[in-house]
């Protein structure tokens, strides 16, 4: 099972037709479809629940948006904030208590 | 993929199961650990990359130690995540879950709740595009009479509708 996936080069495949608009955007720096379902299969309670295909694509948008746009992004304006240039723990654990309740 | 598949019993006897049963949890117990780990690694990989985009963006740097604690962060929020989306689709009576739980997931956010609407109406856009060229393909394939003609023009016309 290939734990990392391969740094995306941007090879379109003939149109890209194939692929929808989200999964090309994925591979752009976000998180693969099978990681994704594997991670949701860990913490099913019950070994029969499965996620279908497109609830798969947007959960790994969803935490694409949790990691990019909200965690990063706002550790990052706190950092911003203090008037430093680089981003600590300190600046995540400020972020967190807020992060956690919107989500 | 299942964590432990179950062997049968070559052995007889309620004891000599259940000592099975024991071992094969805690070697369950192991794999799942692992497996966890190696989730964890995938996870950290993909945080570094995002960072790495939000980082030339906003023209900052992360930690190291920062990478890792979003990982974390973000392995634990999945957890949650994965036991509020099994009860969605246990309460809509399924056992797979959808979009609609998904949805359901993004509510406390109204920001994020219309990003994800709109990714999941994406995502029904490109599920119909798809469907409509498997359509036209098959349409192309099954009539090479002079119905060819007559497929095509129907499959133009339910587009412009």
């Amino acid at each position: 099972m290939a734990a990392a996936q391969p740094r995306p080069q941007a090879t379109r495949a003939s149109g890209g037709g194939a692929a929808s608009a989200m999964e090309r955007e994925a591979r752009a720096g976000g998180f693969r479809k099978e990681t994704v379902d594997r991670l949701l299969r860990l913490h099913f309670r019950d070994g029969r629940t499965r996620v279908n295909g497109d609830a798969q694509l947007l959960m790994a948008e969803m935490l694409k948006v949790f990691v990019r746009a909200e965690a990063a992004a706002r550790a990052a304006r706190q950092a911003h904030a203090e008037d430093l240039e680089k981003v600590d723990v300190e600046h995540v654990e400020k972020v967190l208590p807020q992060l956690l309740l919107d989500f | 993929m299942a964590a432990a598949q179950p062997r049968p019993s070559a052995l007889g006897g309620k004891r000599s199961r259940a000592a099975e049963a024991g071992a094969m949890e805690a070697a369950g117990g192991e794999e799942r650990f692992l497996l966890a780990q190696r989730l964890k690694a995938a996870v950290h990989y993909t945080v570094g990359c995002l960072c790495e985009e939000v980082a030339e963006e906003r023209d900052v740097q992360f930690s190291k130690q920062t990478i890792a604690a979003i990982t974390e962060i973000t392995f634990r929020q999945c957890e949650t995540f994965a036991k509020d989306l099994e009860v969605f689709a246990r309460h809509a009576k399924r056992s797979t879950v959808t979009i609609e739980d998904v949805k359901l997931l993004a509510r406390r956010s109204s920001s994020l709740l219309r990003y994800i609407t709109e990714k999941s109406e994406e995502l029904a856009l490109s599920n119909m595009e798809q469907k409509e060229k498997k359509k036209k393909s098959n349409a192309v394939k099954e009539r090479r009479t002079g119905e060819h003609e007559a497929a095509v023009t129907e499959s133009e016309d339910f587009n412009m509708a």
